[in-house]
Order: C-alpha cells, then sequence, then structure tokens
C-alpha cells in the first residue's frame, strides 16, 4: 500500500506541477492582456492630467505627450475663473453650474417617469401595450438632427424657447426611450405572482408600485440615472441651439477652447478645461460602474 | 479730420440722437448672435459690447462656437420659434437670402440720417441692400489676395523682393527649395484651399474670376483657363508647400512663415491681427504685398463682416438695433475695431494714419485704385458671392484636388463643374 | 352608494393609462410626427427656412448626384461594419477576461468603462492631438530612437477614417464589455458546476455551454451599437473635421452641413430619410428576428 502510494506520488506531483505551470501561463497572459488594453484606455487620461500641468510653451517644444519637465498649477484656476470665452473672462464656472442645473432635473424627471412608464407596460399589460412599447422604442434610434427645428417650434410655441426648463422638456423626452426601455426590461423580471398576490389583497396601483416594485429597483434606476446624466451632460448640439447667452451648458464651453480658429491653441488651460468637464459623469461612473453591471445584468439585453 | 466732416459729423450726430430718443420711453437693449466666441475675435465683439453699453444701451450676446453651421443653426432655430435675435453676424448672399424671407429690419430712416450711402465701400452697398432697404452694418473690409513674406528667410535664398506675377512666385519658389526651404505655408482645410485658390484664379485671369467664381458659370469653370489654375495649384501643393498640410491648424501654419522655415504665406488680412499680436512689424520683419497678378495693376477680393437686423416687436429692442447699427458705422468702432482685427473701416472717409499699421494702409489705397481700375470683385471662398449651396460644391472638389495627388487638373475642373451643375 | 364606487373602481382601473398617457403622447409626437414632417420637408422646396411647396423627388435626385454624399454613405457602411465588428470583439475579449476572477475586478473594469463618461467632443479633440504627426504619439516615438516609424492617420486620406474607428472602438468597446459580462454572469451556474463535474475543461465550458447560452446578446449588442454608428456625428466633426478634404465626411454630418450651413433644408432631409432608412434595414429584421423567437417561445410552453 505505501510502496504504491509512494510510487505514485511522484506521478501526482508531475500532474499538478504541470497544471500549475499551465494555471501560471494562463494568468500571466490574462493580465499580460488586460495591461496592454489598461494601457491603450488610460493613455489619453494621462496624456490630458499631465498637459493640464505644463506650461503652454513646453507643451509646443516638446509635443503632446511627456513627463512634465516644470510643474504649473495655473491651467486650472484659468480654465475655471479667468479664461475668455465669448467675451466674458469668468472661465468655465458658469457654463458649469449651468449644466448641473439642466441635467440634475432631467436625469431625475426622466427616470421617474421611465420607471412608472415601464412599470406599467410590463405589469398592467392592457391592449396595445406591446405596440406603445414598439412605439416608444422607435425614439432609441432617432438622429438627433432631424428633431433640432421640430423642437425649436414647439419650444417657441409654448414659449419655452431659450431656456434651461425648455431644454430639460427636450432632454426628458427623448431620454424616454430609454429609460422605459432599461426599466420595463427589467420589472419584467419581477414575478407576475407578487404583483397578484397583492392586488388580490386589495392594494391599488401606486401601493404595489411603492411597497414591491421600487424596493427592488435601485440597480436599474443607477443604470438609468448613470445612462441619462452622461447622455445629458455631454450633449452639445441642443444645448447650444435651444439655449442663448448665458444659459448654455459646459459642453459649449469646451467646444470654444478646442476650435479656436485662427487663434493660438491653448494645450494647458483645455486639458484642465476638459478634466473639470469630464468630472461629473466620471464620478458618477467610478462609484455607480458595480451598480451597472449589476442592473444590466436583469435588464436592457433582452 | 476737417472741418467739413467734423460739421457733417456733427449734424448726423444730432439727427440720430433725435431718432434714437424719438420713441423716448424706450431703452436701447440688444442680443446679438456670433460665431466669434475665443481669442482675439471675441475681444474684437467685447469691445463693440462696451462701445454700445457706453452709450446707454444693454448689452446682450450669444457667441456659438465651432463652426459657422452651429450660429446658423441657432438662427433658425430661433427664426421657427418666433423669437429672431436682433442682430445677428450674417454676411454676403445669406444677407439677401434672408431678407427675401421678409424678416429682416429696414434701417433706411438710419442710414439716410447718417449718410451711410456716401461713405460706405460702393461694393458693399448691393450686399447690405439686397432690396434696395439697409438691412445691414458692415464691420470691416478684409483683403483675401494678400502674400506675405518673411524678410529674412526671402533673403537667405537670395529672393529680393515679394512676387508679382505667378511666373516670378514659381521662380522664386525654386529658389527656396533650392535653398532648402519651404517656400508656401499652408494647412488645408476646405476654406483655406479655397482662398489660395481662388488668388490663384484671379491672379491670372480676372474675367475668368468673375464668370466662375462670382456668378457661377458652369461652363468657366470647366474651360481651359480654370484647368491651367488647378495646373498651378497642382504645382504648389506638390512641390511648393510641405508634404504635412492635412489636419494641420491655422497657427502652426501661420507660424511656418512667420518663424522662417517657410518664405510666404497666401492669406487674408487677419493674418495681421495675428502677427501683430505676436510682436511682428508689418512691412518691416514681415512683408505684405498683393498676391501675385499676371495682368499687372491693382486687384483687391473683398470680404465683409457684418451685421444683420432682424424685425423685432419690443420697441426696447427696436431702440437697441437703431443704437447698435449707429455704433458699428461709428468712425470711433471702425477705427478701434479694425485696427485689433488687422482690416479697413468699411468707411472709405475713416483716416487711417491714426494707429492703423502701414499694410492696412496700403490695403485701403490699394482698395481705392482697385475700385477706380474696376478690379474689384468679392470673395468666393468666405462667402460673398455665389449661394452657399454652389459655394460648397466649389470649396468641396477644390480641398478634393488638394488632397488628392491622383486627380489630375482637367478632372478636377470637371468635377466642379459637374458638382455645381447638380445643384442647380 | 353601489354605482358611486363601481364609478369610482372603473377610474382608479384606468389610472395605469391615464399615467403613462402624457409620455406615450409626447413620445408618439416626437417619433412619428418628427419623421412625419421631416419626410415631408424632404419633398418640399424649403431652402433656408422650411417652406411647403411640394417639389417631388428632386431633393432625392441632387442628393445622389453629390459625390460628397455618395463619399458619406460609403464610409457609413465601411465605418459601421468594422466598428461594429470590432467593437463587439474587443469587449467580448476584454469580458471574458474580466470573469476569470481576477483581482481588483472593479479596478480594471472602471478603466475599461469610464470613456463612456467622455463626451464624444472631447474624446476627438484629445484622440485628435495623439494622431498629430508633429506632436502626438508619432512624434513621441520617433523622438525615442524609432524614427522610420509612422502613425499620421488623420492627415492621410485613405486612411483617416481608421482613426475615426479607433477612436469609436476606444470610447465604446466598454459598453459592449459590461452588457457582455452581465451576459456571462447570468448564465446558470448549476449548468456550468455540472459541466466542471463531468470534467470539461475552462475552455470548453465555455465553448459548448457558456456562450452558445448568451447568443441573443449578440444580437442585441450588435443592434445597439448600429445606431450609435449610423448616428456618429460629434466624434467625427471634432477628430477629422470631414478631413482631409471631403474623405472623412459621414451622412449625419452631412445632414447637419445641408441643412444649416448650405441653407440647403429640403435636401438635408431628404439625406436624414436615407440614414432612417439605413436604420430601418437594420431594425426591420430584428424586430421579425425577435417577434419571431417570442412566438417561438409561447410555442415551447
Amino acid at each position: 500500500m505505501s510502496d504504491a502510494t509512494l510510487s505514485s506520488a511522484p506521478a501526482l506531483d508531475l500532474e499538478a506541477g504541470r497544471a500549475g505551470r499551465r494555471h501560471l501561463i494562463s494568468r500571466i497572459v490574462i493580465y499580460g492582456l488586460l495591461t496592454f488594453f489598461g494601457i491603450i484606455y488610460l493613455m489619453p487620461l494621462w496624456v490630458v492630467f499631465f498637459n493640464s500641468f505644463r506650461p503652454l510653451a513646453e507643451i509646443s517644444a516638446n509635443g503632446l505627450i511627456a513627463f512634465p519637465q516644470t510643474f504649473r498649477l495655473d491651467a486650472w484656476p484659468q480654465a475655471w475663473s479667468e479664461f475668455c470665452i465669448g467675451g466674458q473672462c469668468a472661465g468655465m464656472q458658469r457654463y458649469f453650474w449651468n449644466s448641473i442645473m439642466m441635467v440634475v432635473p432631467a436625469t431625475i424627471i426622466s427616470t421617474a417617469m421611465g420607471a412608472i412608464t415601464g412599470y406599467v407596460l410590463s405589469k398592467w399589460k392592457f391592449r396595445g401595450s406591446e405596440i406603445i412599447f414598439g412605439m416608444m422604442l422607435l425614439g432609441v434610434f432617432m438622429p438627433g438632427q432631424i428633431a433640432l427645428l421640430p423642437w425649436a417650434f414647439i419650444l417657441g410655441k409654448i414659449g419655452l424657447a431659450n431656456s434651461v426648463y425648455g431644454l430639460v422638456l427636450v432632454h426628458c423626452i427623448q431620454g424616454l426611450a430609454f429609460t422605459t426601455l432599461f426599466c420595463r426590461n427589467y420589472f419584467v423580471g419581477i414575478p407576475d405572482d407578487l404583483v397578484k398576490a397583492a392586488r388580490i389583497d386589495g392594494a391599488g396601483f401606486w401601493r404595489i408600485f411603492y411597497r414591491i416594485i421600487l424596493p427592488i429597483s435601485p440597480p436599474i434606476l443607477i443604470v438609468t440615472v448613470i445612462w441619462q446624466f452622461t447622455g445629458i451632460w455631454n450633449e452639445y448640439l441642443f444645448g447650444v441651439v435651444l439655449n442663448s447667452g448665458a444659459n448654455q451648458p459646459i459642453t459649449a464651453a469646451l467646444v470654444a477652447l478646442s476650435m479656436s480658429g485662427t487663434t493660438v491653441r491653448t494645450y494647458d488651460v483645455m486639458s484642465a478645461a476638459v478634466l473639470i468637464g469630464a468630472l461629473p459623469p466620471l464620478l458618477v461612473y467610478f462609484f455607480g460602474g458595480k451598480y451597472f453591471v449589476r442592473g444590466l445584468t436583469q435588464g436592457a439585453i433582452k | 479730420m476737417n472741418f467739413k466732416s467734423k460739421v457733417a459729423l456733427g449734424a448726423a450726430a444730432t439727427i440720430t440722437a433725435a431718432l434714437l430718443s424719438g420713441t423716448a420711453m424706450a431703452e436701447p437693449k440688444v442680443l446679438m448672435l456670433h460665431q466669434w466666441a475665443s481669442g482675439n475675435d471675441a475681444a474684437s465683439i467685447a469691445k463693440l459690447g462696451e462701445m454700445f453699453t457706453a452709450k446707454g444701451g444693454t448689452w446682450e450676446q450669444t457667441a456659438i462656437a465651432g463652426h459657422t453651421a452651429n450660429t446658423l443653426a441657432k438662427l433658425r432655430a430661433d427664426v421657427v420659434a418666433g423669437n429672431a435675435p436682433a442682430a445677428v453676424q450674417l454676411k454676403g448672399p445669406e444677407i439677401a437670402e434672408w431678407a427675401a424671407t421678409g424678416g429682416t429690419a429696414d434701417m433706411d430712416e438710419l442710414a439716410t440720417a447718417e449718410g451711410w450711402d456716401a461713405v460706405v465701400a460702393p461694393e458693399l452697398l448691393p450686399v447690405m441692400k439686397p432690396q434696395g432697404k439697409w438691412v445691414a452694418a458692415p464691420m470691416n473690409i478684409h483683403r483675401i489676395n494678400w502674400i506675405w513674406g518673411n524678410k529674412a528667410a526671402m533673403e537667405s535664398v537670395g529672393v529680393a523682393e515679394l512676387p508679382k506675377t505667378w511666373a516670378d512666385f514659381n521662380a522664386a519658389c525654386d529658389k527656396a527649395i533650392a535653398g532648402g526651404k519651404v517656400c508656401l505655408a499652408h494647412f488645408s482645410a476646405d476654406w483655406s484651399d479655397a482662398t489660395t485658390f481662388e488668388t490663384v484664379v484671379y491672379g491670372q485671369d480676372i474675367d475668368l474670376y468673375r464668370k466662375a467664381f462670382v456668378e457661377g458659370d458652369v461652363e468657366a469653370l470647366r474651360s481651359e483657363g480654370m484647368i491651367k489654375a488647378f495646373e498651378q495649384m497642382k504645382l504648389m501643393v506638390s512641390t511648393y508647400m510641405d508634404p504635412a498640410i492635412a489636419g494641420r491648424d491655422y497657427d502652426t501654419g501661420a507660424n511656418m512663415m512667420s518663424n522662417g522655415d517657410a518664405l510666404f504665406f497666401i492669406m487674408g488680412d487677419w493674418e495681421l491681427g495675428r502677427l501683430v499680436s505676436i510682436g511682428k512689424t508689418p512691412g518691416a520683419d514681415i512683408l505684405c504685398g498683393q498676391s501675385p497678378t499676371d495682368w499687372g495693376g491693382n486687384g483687391f477680393i473683398l470680404n465683409s463682416d457684418s451685421v444683420v437686423f432682424f424685425n423685432q416687436n419690443n420697441p426696447d429692442f427696436q431702440e437697441g438695433q437703431k443704437l447698435l447699427a449707429s455704433t458699428i458705422l461709428s468712425p470711433e468702432f471702425q477705427s478701434v475695431f479694425n485696427i485689433a482685427k488687422g482690416s479697413i473701416p468699411a468707411r472709405l472717409d475713416v483716416d487711417l494714419t491714426q494707429g492703423f499699421n502701414a499694410c492696412q494702409q496700403q490695403s485701403q489705397a490699394e482698395l481705392k485704385g482697385s475700385i477706380e481700375a474696376g478690379t474689384l470683385v468679392r470673395s468666393m471662398a468666405h462667402n460673398m458671392t455665389v449661394l452657399q449651396k454652389y459655394r460648397g460644391a466649389m470649396m468641396d472638389t477644390i480641398t478634393e484636388f488638394v488632397n488628392s495627388p491622383e486627380m489630375s487638373a482637367e478632372e478636377a475642373a470637371n468635377i466642379m463643374a459637374d458638382a455645381v451643375e447638380a445643384q442647380m | 352608494m353601489a354605482g358611486g364606487n363601481s364609478f369610482w373602481e372603473k377610474l382608479k382601473s384606468w389610472t395605469p393609462i391615464f399615467v403613462i398617457a402624457p409620455a406615450v403622447v409626447a413620445s408618439f409626437v416626437y417619433v412619428f410626427v418628427f419623421s412625419g414632417w421631416t419626410m415631408y420637408i424632404s419633398l418640399s422646396d424649403s431652402t433656408l427656412l422650411p417652406t411647403y411647396g411640394f417639389k417631388g423627388l428632386e431633393n432625392y435626385a441632387s442628393l445622389w448626384a453629390n459625390r460628397r454624399w455618395g463619399v458619406a454613405y460609403s464610409n457609413l457602411f465601411f465605418f459601421s461594419g468594422i466598428f461594429v465588428l470590432t467593437t463587439m470583439a474587443v469587449g467580448l475579449l476584454l469580458a471574458l477576461l474580466l470573469d476569470q476572477k481576477i483581482r481588483a475586478e472593479s479596478f480594471w473594469r472602471t478603466m475599461y468603462m469610464y470613456p463612456l463618461a467622455v463626451s464624444f467632443i472631447v474624446t476627438g479633440t484629445v484622440w485628435q492631438w495623439l494622431y498629430n504627426p508633429t506632436g502626438g504619439i508619432q512624434f513621441l516615438v520617433q523622438s525615442m530612437g524609432w524614427t522610420d516609424f509612422e502613425f499620421a492617420l488623420t492627415t492621410d486620406r485613405k486612411n483617416a477614417i481608421w482613426a475615426i474607428i479607433i477612436t469609436g472602438i476606444w470610447q465604446s468597446a466598454g459598453f459592449t464589455m459590461a452588457l457582455f459580462l452581465a451576459g456571462l454572469r447570468s448564465v446558470d451556474g448549476d449548468i456550468i458546476k455540472a459541466a466542471s463535474i463531468d470534467g470539461a475543461s475552462t475552455f470548453r465550458i465555455y465553448r459548448k455551454v457558456i456562450l452558445p447560452s448568451i447568443t441573443p446578446i449578440f444580437l442585441a449588442v450588435a443592434v445597439v451599437q448600429l445606431q450609435s454608428a449610423i448616428k456618429t456625428f460629434d466624434l467625427a466633426v471634432a477628430l477629422t473635421n470631414s478631413g482631409p478634404g471631403i474623405s472623412t465626411t459621414f451622412p449625419a454630418t452631412y445632414v447637419y452641413d445641408l441643412m444649416f450651413q448650405r441653407g440647403q433644408i429640403g435636401e438635408g432631409a431628404a439625406a436624414a430619410m436615407m440614414i432612417l432608412a439605413a436604420l430601418a434595414v437594420v431594425l426591420v429584421p430584428y424586430s421579425m428576428y425577435l417577434g419571431w423567437r417570442r412566438r417561438r417561445e409561447v410555442a415551447r410552453v
């Protein structure tokens, strides 16, 4: 017995050794690939980050991709409160707050509307509800340029042209397709029996919503909030055209900085401005990223 | 300024003040829509705002960055919403198109009171008065057909002066190449390629320029003369410019000339504004001259920025428009604005010896000479002649030609003619 | 009493419809009225502003006679095909890598997904810096010694579109990765356990069990990516501005140019209708497939 085990032990070790090596090689390959892609993904961020600390003369001399030789913090306050955009030299902060005032209400309202509409279309089905869902879905695919003039006309007629409220309305309705899609597909996964039991118990439309649906919907609500916040924050065309002067969103400031036609490109201020402009959505993704995948696991991909 | 003009000015000011204070209770305010959102241009518009405010008006502006298309999109959105802005930066044939929609305001009363017809350059009048009535106020006159030369670079390769004809230009360039320098600084964008090309066409054959680029005649676009112009352009692109013109921005391209890496640069007079802002002395370090012209004599390709006024219901805006128009055409504004920008005033009676540099003074002198000689034309590349749909077709072909070494001159001429014809 | 109750009851049963009515009406207007208006305008004589005189198919004829539109439309197919396939391949690869029980998974995941938070304009601008031959990647590598290295895509007429493709993949692969990862994670754990007890290797499990069960996701991801590709606008404008020459014009950028720069709203609307047609070519078969699949599932039950 002991002879057998003694003689088979080295064979087992060899097997274990080979399996161990295979495992090590596969780990190296996996982490190697991850790092390779990681470098490509991070490179633009590094470039922008470093360039926001380099003086313009150094950037022009040494190219756009290099470690800072001189470290300067000037670009940041310049971008935030001193840079001249459209004749006013107050930097980006006004546009930043304009964007916040537009994006936060639009995100909240479109998410709420999407949740309720998704709830109805998944748990209170009626004749034609599938067709309505299909029609709303088409809204996901509409290109923006088509909607520009019709929206201008409608906003003009209801007196909301050139105001933040008008823009909030536009983004809510355009975002409704996405938010309804996400929420409905998620709620479909909630067992119908739960709802039926609640109705038998006498619970009404809103009661079921608050007691049953809402408590388990944080994942998809976070997905929706992330999606809407990012999309509306980064949107340029409608924000600029359906708005005026003092109310323009931050994307207008970014375009003013980056497409400066016949004047010098101020790469350092541009870098700082880009980082400031990207900060809110980046933070949203940073904190909500985990829920994004979790929420998608149960929604969107049906 | 002499006594007589002082009196005239004083009289005009009094009448204007009377007109403006006519609707006594209205407080003039204006909302101006324009595309000069950053840099020098924005600073110049800020000056307009300051002068407007100094005269008692409330100034508001919407500056839309990026392409002109964004500003025009906003204008359309506003008009469709029923909210046309009081003042918009528009130019060229678009002024006529918008006037034809009936939405523009009639500034004749103010124009007559201030005597605009007498002082504004005659070539601009049909543009500002498309249906016989004043609807726009010109801010400046830009000259397109300038060639800029770096004096030190030129001397280092043995070129004594700026070339006068295209044959001179080619000869000078051959010397530049022999001396190891780039001859012509350039950056490829649809408008800059078109700018260079139209100076070639204008310089070779002014009648061809008129027929092809002002009237949009398809046969002229297809003609032998046009093929010859494309051939000159091909020579320039392939040999006299450096290979990296695509994707380069204005500043980098222009710096090649001002640093001495290249001898020449063909560009409109806003280059003057840039040169002055980087500390060069026009006329001394950097020479300015009329771009090469084979038929000798004064030539001038004109571009003009202007502000169009749209009908307003609110009397405050109506007053504001009049105040703004009056401010724009005032000699003070015309001086201050144009000194900074590098262009010359739209009024011919402003004295350029106060604060304008040598090249600007030369520009005005040559403008007057060109008017007398009958060689003054407006610029196609800068949207002063044909409708945008034709201009777009022409510029697409020109920029494609510049970026396609395998396209022949004859092909290019035919493609351009076909493209314009397809839009008719 | 009873009459009052049943009236109230009836009203309450209509609550769902009342609640979604505004949203539904708004969506209906947004989708159908706007598209219908665009279709009418494409057949009208609109130039500077929308006008309503009927002009038939002339706008379409002059659109197709336009060289630049031909370039734009062929760019659309080329770009869309390569973009969709590559973002899916890269996304799948990254999702598979992340599914291997690696350490600090949320670190890697955030790194691949952060580009989604950035606006296309910013992405286009920053990548333009990287592609710049005299200051970007080419300059960097050459200054490190490899003087023959060339990476000047945005200045090369034939290959500039690859610049847009690469940057587009950088921006969007994180989203496909998230979708695939979610799909991989939602495969029933028991089936995997059963397969591994049977002795199948990891590779085999993936090939025979996991990937086939997420096949529906492939299609959904492809459709989402495709609609994003067809609507490409901000990225193209910020990165190459349709250059060099006119080689990277996209239909969406040309629609914008026609409508607002060139004062040809009628022709712009015709081009927009062509974009919608391209979308329909994708969507109609997909929705028919979905309907067929649903009917099959119902039949099976």
